[in-house]
């Protein structure tokens, strides 16, 4: 009666397979011989690569030479912070019963160093890391501009807190003449750290460039006297920095501190039986963190059992 | 044959203007009317939102809408106006009084003011509330943990789809306003006639309307081109009734008549009350020529009426635009929310409170890690000048963690439930097969909120007339003389040739045995109060009309006596044949067993049966019957008695003619739809204002009733007292112990629970009926007794309620929401619905012939009855599992990705640092996990339609919420707990030892974020996998592309271009391509998959194994056989059989006889035209 127009087109929808709900589809079951093959599947697959995974890290040798306690009277020392530019040194001898053949990574490990702090790890300045705006401190806090106002190079609360013990192995030949172990402190970054995301302010010398900044508060000395010998790695652009500048994860954790540099002696690794000395200038020391020193042969892969 | 019908058939009045709706849909609940009546261009989305002080929902307005703002300012206007005055042709005198023009505006916004409005009612949704809260303590430096973008992005893709959404509804408003204020009217203006548009009539004005048009705005009638100024008009649009309604104009103004001089020089003055929305109310005074003539609302047509049997009208315009009736009555309605919701907003109450929990413990143990460590950590990272002592750190840190650990609370689950919602209304009314070709209707989701309640349904609540049958009497054989005749071919074998003519008598079973008189050639023509004219075979007769010995309950039978054209006077009687059987003469006992025995076959095909028989009269005792007749009708005391003893006197010693019977349809599918209803454990209840014998037919031939049920109980007490006892009668039997005090339902209210509680299920012995009509239902609805009446009446199996009125069937569903924790569906098609409709949690509309009232307030329509298992057992049982499986997975996975940010908080100092690149926490909700759970809860199927309408058993878990709730809840809680331990200390362990093949270390704070969130992925990713059971294209596409987008987006983000733009933005430089190419980092994902994986499975794979449910039975046997496609189970057919049932199921009222006799209705009869129309 009403609105003939309307009615004259039909309304009978679509015949579509989404309209209808009727699009071909699959229908997932969990079938007893699903299940089952599923699990056991996987179960051989983790039990295969767990066995892998066991094999492989029995390659790797590991050595921790915990040095806080020590160098216990260098840690008393560094209590007082007005002694933060005081040198102090010990070694520790320690035994290679076997040979530790291959490559050889010598790392820092720290205990309870909260690396992950919220705004610890905001403390940074990543657009002057690139060397783009060395002015640019603003995230820095607390640490962006000294009490002169002039800004910090590299500012943050990581830049300061930088890890600047020296460690060097030495190497007993004879029980009187240490030989120093030959250690590779490059090629200890990502590829992408040291190329892309790090660069010093383009100027031929980098004391010029770094103008106008001043030195983090507990550094002892400025950022471009960093690795005066190697340009390359002097700077924003010093691999021990930009190790340090990725911060970890967790509050206990170690970092690559150098390679062992497979020359004279050393071809095939560390060979074992005789005493190495182990000698730490350690010029930066908290109390609480524990720190050792990480020997360790190839690669250590994580284990992988079967559940 | 030819006297019987025509003795029988003319009998029904024919009302004058044709009362076109059946004489049980007279009972009409006023209040409705006035209430509910809408505009019929109002969409569904229209349903403006009004929320209820006493709660605070979540996601909705709490405060009023900007609606609400234009509609107190035309309030305030209306309060200012307590008179109207007007005068005809006088625009400008009119526009002193500043009234509107005729221009209506659904639409809520313009292009200006739509961003602030539209934003300033989203932020009144508590949800978004919330969250801009929670950015507004992100921008506080001091407790500031997170980036202000990962807020600001998924509050600002929420807002902008919500409000996208309201966009394009009101851009439809808009358009709907435009063409309804650009139709074209005539208006009247100095002598001539103006075509003019809708928006630009004024109060004052004069318009013409002609036939089947719309009337344009509130007129005053003034001529028409009937006689008298009479003007008929149909109201459907306004109240849902389509009988034709007659307006009469004053004779003074209907002498104009349309002469358009006359018309253009009235200047009569109108004083009359304000606008108001009562429908059927007006008054006023027109003073014309010195002279005052009172108005009433029956000489007022009302916008959205169409004017009908009438050439043309004149009237004059009194309200425009928003101060007519029908503006005033729209746009509002309750809004109604499901379960879920509900549950939802406990949920999230829950998820602040251990939210709250968490960052109590994470601000204590910040307190004592500063104390401890972070009090001699300063050398390296001194305190802020703000910060005093630590438990001025834990304070804040408590609010760093109430920001970071607020993705507990999902931003976009709203927004989701959402979409979620209308993408499954749409499935509704894209569903061809609940497309009814007849009347060219689809099933309509008129409401895209409730979906996933109509997989919950407990209760039915079904009207009768019009919802279970059609409401078309169709008479389909008789037994004349103890021969069986069927219908529809004459004597000689020929179809019968259906003439033109249509009755609207007052009960359908009349209609139906006129109508089939017509078709024989008995043609009833007219009548008057005296006589009645019928052709019969092309030869016109006059009968004299002497008496109606009128029908009530108790006789069960009515006759008339007529004095034929050849002077004999005759009765003619028709009844239910237990009662006539006893009538009739002692000559005819044979044919009545030969007729007795065609009722039994008439019963057995379900038709509704009547005897007719008929006695002649001689004049004499006529005369002296008469008399006595006269004087019972005058006596004072016991009349009824008296009366009914004159009427024994005559309906006695009667010959019988035969036995009609007549098809009250039932509509297509309804026993099988009741039946597959019953076994998917939903009850259904018939609510009827018809007769309790009609009511149990009908409750019989559509399987609400079976023969071989265990007992029906009839309540009929007519006071509280035997209403009590019939229902402790009903109940006892059902299950004695109910009564003992032992009971625990009974020791349960004996100890008087507060409001409101719940009366657990109880189990009866076995399948029992019950039947109650309205009258002891008034009793039994009483404060007492409703807990009895709901024990007894909740037990039964099929209940049927007659003789209701449209309050009381609102009451019976408010009763049951108020008790019983269950999901209630109503189903209706008529006014008298309405209300039944707007109580329950569902309402159903049936679009059938009763105009659109029931509909307008539906929350679904459908056009059939069966359409309502597929509606319920397929749309709605998929919606629940879809929605449950959405918000199972949704909570799980905001779970797994906050609560490592908690597990993280015991390594890193408690200092708020987040596990995840800001950048993934931004996207993790909106981009990389959305569209999965979308596909799934769009497109999921756990069986096929088939399958769930074979298997209404499946229904089941729905009625009891047994696949979310908040065991459930606890349950995704627990899973996202592990997952976040696993995912959490499963990298944490292995990436503490590893170290790359060059000696590099690995376990830095960004390598750990990109594995910990991959892994997560992969892990939120499988787990989804493993719920979608039907994998279309989409799904893959969507699971598996939005796995392969993150690793997309994440080698853009990691990407140096962007990274060396913004370096303090985007700080993970070179991590994915360093991190993602180890082998252990993959190893570590495979691991945490399996580990988080591997238990889910052997759960959902052991736990039908070892404590099958019964669903688990089903969907098994459903498994085996879509492995094995045999032939399926046949479904049992169902039997027919049903024993005789006396029916004297007329839908007829008492009180009929007396009015046709008095003559009251035929005062009209100039107008014989309208006493039948002509279909067109």
């Amino acid at each position: 009666m009403k609105r003939t127009s309307e009615e004259s087109q039909s309304r009978l929808p679509d015949n579509s397979a989404l309209k209808q709900q009727q699009l071909p589809a699959y229908w997932l079951q969990l079938t007893a011989t699903g299940v089952l093959s599923g699990f056991f599947a996987t179960g051989v697959f983790c039990l295969g690569v767990g066995i892998i995974l066991i094999l492989s890290a029995k390659s790797i040798k590991e050595i921790e030479i915990k040095y806080t306690k020590i160098c216990g009277n260098c840690a008393k020392l560094r209590e007082d912070a007005t002694n933060f530019d005081k040198e102090c040194t010990c070694s520790i001898p320690f035994y290679l019963s076997e040979t530790m053949q291959g490559n050889v990574y010598m790392y820092y490990k720290l205990y309870g160093f909260y690396q992950n702090l919220y705004r610890y790890i905001l403390s940074r300045s990543n657009s002057q890391l690139m060397g783009t705006d060395l002015k640019d401190v603003g995230t820095c806090a607390p640490f962006s501009k000294s009490h002169d106002g002039t800004p910090i190079a590299p500012c943050g609360a990581i830049a300061n807190s930088i890890f600047n013990d020296t460690i060097i192995l030495s190497y007993n030949l004879n029980s009187s003449i240490p030989i120093e172990v030959p250690m590779l402190r490059s090629g200890i970054t990502w590829w992408t750290d040291k190329y892309v995301k790090f660069r010093n302010p383009r100027s031929k010398n980098l004391s010029i460039a770094f103008a106008g900044t001043t030195k983090p508060p507990s550094w002892a000395k400025p950022v471009y006297e960093l690795d005066q010998e190697d340009p390359e790695n002097n700077g924003f652009l010093n691999d021990d920095f930009i190790v340090w500048m990725r911060a970890a994860a967790f509050p206990t954790f170690k970092k690559l501190y150098r390679r062992l540099n497979r020359i004279q002696y050393f071809t095939e690794g560390l060979p074992a039986g005789l005493a190495y000395t182990v000698t730490g200038a350690v010029t930066w020391l908290a109390f609480f963190s524990m720190m050792a020193i990480h020997l360790m042969l190839k690669d250590r892969k994580m284990f992988f059992t079967e559940q | 044959m030819r006297e019987g019908v025509v003795g029988g058939g003319t009998l029904p009045l024919t009302l004058p203007w044709g009362a076109r709706a059946p004489a049980q849909k007279a009972l009409r609940w006023r209040s409705v009317k006035l209430t509910s009546a809408r505009q019929w261009w109002c969409f569904s989305e229209m349903k403006y939102i009004k929320c209820f002080i006493s709660e605070i929902p979540w996601n909705y307005s709490w405060y009023y809408s900007a609606m609400s703002l234009v509609e107190s300012q035309s309030e305030d206007r209306q309060s200012e106006e307590q008179v109207r005055y007007l005068q005809a042709n006088s625009r400008e005198l009119n526009s002193t009084f500043g009234y509107p023009n005729n221009t209506i505006k659904t639409s809520r916004y313009s292009v200006f003011n739509f961003l602030p409005l539209n934003l300033f009612e989203q932020f009144q949704r508590l949800a978004n509330a919330y969250f801009l809260i929670l950015l507004f303590l992100q921008l506080i430096p001091q407790i500031s943990s997170l980036a202000w973008y990962t807020t600001v992005i998924p509050l600002m893709v929420v807002l902008s789809i919500t409000a996208v959404k309201d966009a394009i509804d009101d851009v439809k408003r808009h358009q709907n306003d435009n063409h309804v204020n650009n139709r074209s009217v005539l208006v009247v203006m100095n002598g001539r006639i103006k075509e003019d548009k809708w928006m630009n009539i004024q109060v004052g004005d004069i318009i013409k309307l002609k036939n089947n048009q719309p009337v344009t705005a509130d007129v005053l009638l003034l001529s028409s081109s009937e006689p008298y100024g009479l003007t008929y008009i149909e109201t459907a649009e306004l109240d849902g009734e389509t009988n034709l309604k007659v307006k009469q104009s004053i004779s003074v103004t209907s002498n104009l008549e349309d002469n358009l001089g006359l018309l253009s020089s009235f200047d009569g003055k109108v004083r009359c009350e304000s606008p108001n929305n009562k429908l059927d109310k007006f008054t006023g005074i027109l003073t014309f020529k010195g002279k005052n003539y009172t108005l009433d609302h029956d000489k007022l047509l009302l916008r959205g009426c169409i004017i009908r049997n009438t050439d043309w009208c004149y009237g004059l315009v009194i309200y425009t635009g928003p101060d007519t009736k029908l503006m005033q009555n729209c746009g509002k309605s309750t809004f109604k929310r499901t379960h879920m919701d509900h549950l939802l907003n406990v949920l999230v109450l829950w998820i602040f409170l251990f939210l709250g929990g968490m960052c109590f413990i994470l601000a204590i143990g910040h307190g004592i890690w500063e104390n401890k460590k972070g009090y001699y950590f300063q050398d390296f990272l001194p305190w802020e000048e703000y910060v005093s002592s630590s438990v001025v750190s834990a304070i804040l840190t408590f609010w760093s963690y109430f920001i970071i650990l607020n993705t507990m609370v999902p931003i976009s689950l709203y927004v989701s439930v959402e979409i979620i919602r209308l993408g499954n209304s749409c499935y509704i009314n894209w569903d061809r097969k609940m497309y009814y070709a007849p009347k060219n209707t689809p099933a309509q989701a008129r409401t895209t909120t409730l979906n996933e309640e109509l997989g919950q349904v407990k209760y039915v609540f079904s009207d009768k007339t019009g919802t279970l049958t059609q409401n078309i009497m169709i008479f389909n054989k008789c037994s004349i003389n103890g021969i069986i005749y069927g219908y529809g071919y004459d004597k000689n074998g020929q179809r019968v040739e259906v003439s033109e003519l249509v009755y609207q008598a007052q009960s359908p079973d009349e209609g139906a045995l006129v109508t089939a008189a017509r078709n024989f050639g008995f043609v009833f023509r007219s009548r008057t109060s005296e006589t009645i004219m019928v052709v019969e075979m092309g030869e016109t007769k006059v009968y004299q009309l002497l008496a109606i010995l009128d029908f009530s309950n108790v006789r069960k039978r009515m006759s008339v006596i007529v004095r034929t054209p050849e002077d004999r006077v005759m009765l003619f009687c028709k009844g239910a044949d237990t009662i006539l059987c006893q009538l009739l003469h002692p000559s005819c006992r044979s044919l009545r067993d030969v007729t007795m025995e065609h009722l039994d076959d008439f019963a057995f095909e379900g038709l509704r049966t009547l005897m007719v028989a008929y006695r002649e009269v001689d004049n004499a005792f006529y005369q002296a019957w008469s008399k006595k007749h006269s004087e019972a009708c005058l006596s004072l005391e016991n009349r009824e008695d008296k009366i009914s003893d004159v009427y024994r006197e005559m309906e006695k010693d009667l010959m019988l003619l035969g036995a009609t019977a007549i098809e009250d349809k039932l509509q297509d599918g309804v026993p099988e739809t009741i039946t597959t209803l019953n076994k998917a454990k939903i009850k259904i209840w018939v609510l009827t204002g018809d007769k309790q014998e009609t009511a149990v037919n009908i409750a019989y031939a559509c399987n609400i009733f079976e023969e071989e049920m265990d007992g029906i109980f009839i309540v009929e007490g007519k006071n509280d007292e035997t209403v009590r006892q019939e229902l402790r009668l009903a109940r006892k039997k059902m299950k004695p112990e109910s009564l003992l005090e032992s009971d625990p339902v009974n020791t349960y209210l004996n100890t008087k629970p507060q409001m409101p509680f719940r009366i657990p299920e109880e189990v009866p012995n076995g399948n029992y009926g019950l039947i109650i009509n309205g009258y002891s239902l008034a009793y039994a609805l009483e404060g007492n007794l409703e807990l009895e009446l709901l024990r007894t009446v909740c037990m039964c199996k099929g209940v049927i309620c007659c003789r209701m009125t449209p309050l009381q069937k609102a009451q019976v569903v408010e009763l049951m929401k108020r008790y019983k924790e269950v999901v209630t569906l109503a189903i209706g098609d008529g006014a008298n619905d309405v209300s039944m409709i707007k109580a329950a949690h569902i309402g159903v509309g049936i679009t059938g012939q009763e105009g659109m009232q029931a509909m307008l307030n539906s929350d679904y329509a459908i056009s059939q009855f069966c359409y309502l298992q597929r509606l319920l057992l397929v749309h709605g049982r998929w919606s629940y599992n879809r929605m449950c499986k959405f918000l199972s997975y949704f909570f799980y996975k905001n779970f797994a990705f906050t609560l490592m940010h908690f597990w993280y908080a015991f390594f890193s100092g408690f200092s708020a640092q987040t596990v995840y690149d800001t950048w993934f926490i931004t996207f993790y909700n909106l981009v990389y996990t959305s569209l999965p759970v979308l596909s799934l809860s769009l497109f999921d199927q756990d069986v096929n339609e088939t399958w769930s309408l074979r298997f209404p058993e499946l229904y089941d878990p729905g009625q009891h919420n047994l696949y979310f709730n908040k065991k459930e809840f606890v349950k995704c809680l627990v899973r996202g707990i592990y997952s976040s331990f696993v995912l959490f200390f499963i990298p944490m362990k292995t990436i503490h030892n590893s170290v790359h093949s060059d000696g590099k270390e690995i376990s830095d704070y960004q390598s750990f974020s990109l594995l910990v969130q991959t892994a997560l992925l992969c892990v939120v990713t499988v787990q989804i996998a493993l719920d979608t059971t039907y994998w279309t294209l989409i799904s893959h596409i969507f699971t598996w592309g939005s796995l392969g987008f993150y690793f997309c987006i994440l080698f853009l983000l990691y990407s140096d271009g962007l990274c060396l733009m913004f370096p303090n933005v985007f700080q993970f430089l070179g991590v994915a391509r360093n991190t993602l190419n180890l082998p252990q980092m993959w190893l570590i994902i495979i691991l945490s998959v399996v580990l988080c994986i591997l238990p889910v499975i052997g759960y959902r794979f052991l736990k039908p194994l070892f404590w099958p449910a019964d669903v688990d039975k089903i969907m098994n046997r459903i498994h085996l056989w879509t492995r094995h496609p045999l032939l399926p189970p046949t479904q049992t057919k169902l039997r027919h059989t049903r024993p005789r049932r006396s029916a004297y199921a007329f839908s007829h009222k008492q009180g009929f006889g007396a009015l046709i006799t008095s003559g009251k209705t035929m005062k009209d009869k100039v107008f014989k035209k309208n006493s039948f129309s002509f279909k067109k």
